[in-house]
């Protein structure tokens, strides 16, 4: 009886402390979403924590306008990140199996290799990338923001954990026996089992990538190729007084919704991926 | 169906060190052979080079006489079942057993009927749309047994199949692969280090240690006539009493074994052996089997410290001077008080007393130095 109390009284402070964090994350996300809801006029009222009626209207101003092409830039996340969370995913995985799996002189030094890439922070290389891919003749295309994501070094680590912990060797082996070649090994039996860490990987890249403004930046120059951070970070320029602050919210909103879907969907998937890799099963 | 032959197998991995050291065995067409020994002994690495998981460092390998050295394990027309089962878990029993014919391009009908059939046979036709993990350890094995088994290879090879099964269905398990067999009739070679599975399985056993074939040679044979103590120890439940200090005499034209100052006259093989051998006396260590000693007779004595009663018999932890003795002894007739503590007398019949050469290790009446499977080096270590 003794031990209940100071019990309860913990779990009411740490209730009480979930729930202000909460609020202030949460918060301004209701406030973005209440005010794409509201017209210019409205918002220059001030701070209402109800909706308003003008949604499909600003949805409609952001779709039409040709100066800040938000449709467009979303198709261009789209393909940017469903690209890079496929091959980046992908191509680890396949990485990952070839250390694990076979035995080859150097195997160690290449490991040790794909390790000390991943200290390295992308800013340090971004001048010799943005030559490199303007003599490809790659600059202000899509395909320097993909064609990078095959060597991911961060994933292939979480690949190489996930394997050591779920992919008995002796899998391959009687694959092998079967008359699997190595190529169809990887595929049909390999990639099914690490599914898992696949889906977790692909969503933190895809997420990863949607967020991306720093290559970005460095490489897209044309309007109708920018992905939405970019967009969205050239209303900086816009002129709050004069621009229509109920498209700016709306854009905004537009931007974040396929990420809190993917979030709010996947999340069971990104929850089991924080524990794979370490658990046996 | 084939016979394979192993000629010089050596495998010495990249460190230098060296798993198998010149393995020279003939294993005939639908013979059942099986390999034990203790762990690290390099049973599984040559099964494995067998397979063509692991290549081989030297010598020679041929199945059905082609010799298959640098050949992929699909082209070598064996199946092979594995420790852990390696059942594809993201597929269900028919798909983990229709997979290697899938792979050989097999009509879909034939592949249906073969595996049905083969479903049939290992009873497991009503979990054909399961996955594996929904299966138990032996519905698994079964499965796994299956895969091998749809595709009729020429070699089945098991490399200890039963080690993650329970006692229980071990011995289920171990009376299926003497049913399946008999069905079946290929060649079998199979891995394990339960010296039980090997004497109940096997046509012809291969004891290995460090990489060295010890000995070859029927259950039978290798419980009879163990050609030196790391075999004499290892195969027999309980172990093989060995007595240290005993000599082997020479009177006259007799040979004589001595045990405790206790002297034993050698039976008529054992002298002609002796004398063909031109065997000087010398230091020996004798082994009696726990079967082999008959309480209550002779001139050995010992004390009882433990006194199991295993429902027929008594299983008797005697001590014998610094040596311990194991006895194993009917329980009807037994006259002998064998309560803990009593005194004893024992003694065995020479012609059940192996005598083991002090200094090499290896058996004064079976050893055959000539013989390509006693390639082991000096063996004096017991192998417990």
């Amino acid at each position: 009886m003794n031990n209940k109390k100071p019990s309860n009284a913990r779990s009411i402070i740490a209730h009480v402390t979930l729930i202000i964090l909460s609020f202030m994350c949460l918060f301004f996300f209701y406030i973005l979403l209440i005010n794409s809801t509201r017209s210019h006029a409205e918002l220059q009222k001030g701070f209402s924590a109800l909706p308003s009626s003008h949604f499909m209207e600003n949805f409609r101003a952001v779709a039409n306008d040709g100066t800040f092409p938000m449709l467009r830039g979303i198709v261009n996340s789209l393909i940017v990140s469903g690209c890079c969370a496929a091959i980046c995913t992908y191509f680890s995985a396949l990485t990952a199996y070839g250390l694990y799996a076979y035995r080859f002189k150097l195997k160690n030094a290449a490991f040790t290799f794909i390790m000390m890439i991943l200290v390295m922070p992308t800013q340090v290389t971004a001048m010799g990338f943005l030559r490199l891919i303007t003599k490809m003749g790659m600059y202000d295309t899509l395909w320097p923001l993909i064609i990078p994501s095959i060597a991911s070094p961060a994933v292939f680590y979480f690949m190489y954990s996930y394997l050591q912990s779920s992919l008995p060797l002796a899998l391959v082996e009687a694959a092998r026996i079967d008359g699997s070649g190595e190529f169809h090994t990887f595929n049909r039996i390999v990639l099914p089992i690490m599914k898992p860490a696949i889906a977790v990987q692909a969503i933190f890249t895809f997420v990863g990538s949607w967020n991306n403004y720093f290559v970005p930046a460095l490489v897209l120059q044309s309007k109708d190729k920018m992905t939405v951070p970019i967009l969205i970070a050239t209303l900086r320029g816009a002129d709050y007084m004069n621009f229509d602050m109920g498209k700016i919210y709306m854009m905004i909103t537009v931007a974040i919704v396929p990420i809190i879907v993917v979030y709010l969907f996947l999340s069971k998937f990104i929850i089991a991926g924080v524990t794979l890799g370490g658990v046996k099963e | 169906m084939a016979e394979v032959s192993l000629k010089g197998i050596k495998k010495i991995y990249d460190n230098k060190v060296t798993a198998v050291h010149d393995v020279n065995l003939e294993i005939k067409d639908k013979e059942f052979i099986v390999l034990v020994g203790p762990s690290g002994c390099g049973k599984s690495t040559t099964l494995r080079m067998v397979a063509g998981l692991e290549e081989i460092s030297g010598g020679e390998l041929y199945i059905g006489g082609k010799l298959m050295n640098g050949i992929a394990p699909k082209d070598r027309d064996i199946a092979m079942v594995f420790q852990n089962y390696a059942l594809y878990p993201h597929m269900s029993v028919y798909d983990n057993m229709a997979f290697a014919l899938t792979m050989q391009k097999v009509p879909k009908e034939q592949i249906d009927k073969k595996v049905r059939e083969v479903a049939e046979i290992l009873d497991i036709a009503q979990y054909l749309e399961r996955k594996p993990k929904a299966l138990s350890g032996g519905q698994r094995q079964r499965v796994a047994i299956g895969r091998a088994m749809v595709r009729d290879p020429k070699v089945f090879l098991m490399d200890e199949p039963l080690s993650n099964l329970d006692a229980k269905l071990r011995n289920q398990m171990r009376a299926e692969i003497i049913k399946l067999r008999s069905r079946i009739n290929t060649t079998f070679m199979y891995v394990t280090h339960d010296q039980t599975e090997a004497m109940t399985l096997a046509d012809r056993i291969v004891i290995m240690k460090d990489g060295f074939v010890n000995q070859i040679g029927t259950p039978q044979e290798l419980f009879n006539k163990p050609v030196n103590l790391f075999v004499a120890g290892f195969i027999g439940m309980p172990v093989m009493n060995f007595f240290e200090g005993c000599r082997l005499l020479l009177d006259g034209d007799k040979y004589y074994a001595e045990i405790r100052g206790v002297r034993f006259e050698l039976d008529a093989f054992q002298q002609k052996t002796l004398k063909s051998n031109g065997q000087k006396p010398c230091d020996i260590v004798c082994g009696i089997r726990p079967q082999h000693i008959t309480v209550g007779e002779g001139d050995l004595t010992a004390t009882v410290e433990v006194n199991e009663l295993m429902g027929s018999e008594y299983n008797i932890h005697a001590r014998s001077g610094d040596d311990e003795v194991v006895m194993v002894i009917p329980t009807v007739g037994l006259a002998t008080d064998v309560s803990m503590g009593s005194r004893i007398n024992f003694t065995a019949h020479s012609d059940l007393i192996q005598l083991f050469d002090k200094e090499s290790g290896n058996n004064l009446i079976w050893y055959d130095a000539g013989s390509a499977a006693n390639n082991a080096p000096v063996c004096k270590d017991y192998p417990f």
